[in-house]
């Protein structure tokens, strides 16, 4: 059987509970309407967001509010938090970024809005999160069954996932503020506070420096600054942009006079890191040194056939077959190639065996 | 060429028996509608007894591919024999279809 909270309220708090009632259809469907508007302008906006959830403020919540502080409230619509939104980042910068939108999309009370991050003294620590309490900007929402709900604001509370998971942690424990808190458990949910505000702090930095560092390495492929530039997942990303195997490609292609269907070369990086391109300097020496034996291997295999359509990783793809077998490697190093390549699989030998004998064959590979 | 459907429902099974070439490609593509123009997410073709496939053969696959990723589902070859897989290699097709 459920247990039914009986709650100490007066007259007063029992008549705004009574409008509660008859409002909550109302409220449920400006809930509705808020909740898309800033799901909508997040989306709109590329951001990516660990969270975005709302509620409206159920009738037993509600109930313990009033017989706290029952008699701050004239009228129900004096209750800022009946419709609650809260979007949760991954990013503090991004705290800031749906803030604004929500400006955009609603009148902020400023009176009554918080941000929780600047209300700490400088040494201490606790409850991070912006709160903004909305009205409805004029002509935006109308409830013809409803027509005072426009009168009703709601609030848009906006944190960090690592500021979310502190407060929901604090919040199961049960205690309302700071002064019911025992004072080793206070100090240990400040240090933890603290820790977490120096990760989020730390994960922004880092997003950041990565940012940096993949507008660098843009700016150094594009001015074919090669050498200089490390191999990795941002470099050869932007240099597949600049198409280095399309040469190479359309020389195969023409001899059976094939259509090239454009795929993802990503996934020959570990392949070049396997044989050892430390820098995009050495993928282009690869391209300069083998892709005229690159050539000659690609038209061995498919010169004979009737083939006329190749994806665009035949001339890389015999690229790495030249340059692994150039550089003394035998079926055991083309067997792994195939494996990074592919993943694992008995085949892979067979098709490393298969190459070497090309590779012989056209005596690029020693007897 | 043969097409057999063995199992129509959830995960779909076709066995493609023969050779895919010029001659047969386009009753290739035909007998391969159903699965282009159905809702079906979760295809295996078995390949085990697919002699030989040509260039047309193979955008064949790579058209019953783009379909059934389109709709969010995967595409499967199976138990192919090692001249039809050297095709698929030669031409970098193994690179976008996944072969088991």
């Amino acid at each position: 059987m459920e247990e039914k909270n009986e709650r100490a309220l007066d007259l007063h708090c029992t008549m705004i509970l009574d409008e509660y009632r008859a409002m909550e259809p109302a409220l449920r469907r400006l809930e509705k309407w808020a909740y898309h508007r800033i799901k909508e302008a997040i989306d709109k906006a590329g951001l990516m967001v660990t969270a975005c959830e709302s509620r409206v403020k159920t009738e037993d919540s509600l109930a313990g509010k009033l017989e706290l502080k029952g008699s701050k409230y004239a009228f129900l619509n004096d209750i800022t938090d009946l419709v609650g939104i809260r979007v949760i980042t991954l990013y503090v910068g991004d705290v800031d970024k749906i803030a604004a939108i929500v400006e955009s999309l609603f009148n902020v009370d400023w009176d009554n809005s918080v941000d929780k991050r600047l209300t700490h003294s400088l040494d201490s620590f606790g409850y991070n999160s912006l709160h903004y309490i909305c009205r409805i900007p004029d002509g935006a929402y109308e409830d013809p069954e409803c027509p005072e709900i426009v009168n009703y604001r709601f609030e848009v509370q906006m944190r960090t996932t690592l500021q979310h998971i502190w407060a929901a942690i604090y919040h199961d424990t049960g205690y309302k503020s700071d002064v019911e808190v025992p004072r080793n458990y206070l100090r240990n949910l400040s240090r933890l506070a603290g820790m977490l505000e120096l990760v989020d702090d730390e994960f922004s930095r880092m997003r950041l420096a990565i940012s940096d560092y993949r507008r660098k390495v843009q700016g150094m492929v594009a001015s074919g600054h090669f050498d200089e530039v490390p191999l990795d997942g941002d470099s050869f990303r932007s240099y597949l942009a600049l198409h280095p195997f399309d040469t190479l490609n359309q020389s195969i292609a023409a001899v059976n006079q094939a259509e090239i269907h454009d795929i993802s070369l990503f996934p020959y990086l570990g392949v070049l890191q396997y044989i050892g391109c430390k820098t995009l300097g050495d993928v282009e020496k690869i391209i300069k040194e083998h892709g005229g034996d690159a050539y000659r291997m690609a038209v061995h295999q498919i010169g004979g056939t009737d083939i006329d359509i190749l994806t665009s990783s035949i001339g890389l793809q015999s690229l790495c077959n030249v340059a692994m077998v150039r550089k003394g490697g035998g079926v055991n190093d083309l067997e792994k190639m195939y494996e990074i390549l592919s993943g694992p699989s008995d085949y892979n030998r067979h098709r490393a065996e298969r190459a070497m004998g090309q590779a012989r064959l056209l005596g690029i590979a020693a007897e | 060429m043969e097409v057999k459907v063995i199992s129509p429902v959830d995960k779909v099974l076709v066995q493609i028996k023969g050779r895919v070439d010029t001659t047969n490609a386009a009753q290739f593509q035909e007998d391969l509608t159903f699965i282009m123009q159905g809702d079906m997410k979760d295809i295996e073709l078995d390949c085990s007894e697919l002699e030989y496939t040509s260039s047309q053969g193979l955008r064949v696959f790579l058209m019953l591919q783009k379909a059934v990723q389109s709709r969010g589902g995967k595409m499967v070859l199976t138990n192919m024999q090692t001249q039809v897989k050297e095709v698929f290699d030669i031409t970098g097709f193994s690179n976008i279809i996944k072969i088991l």
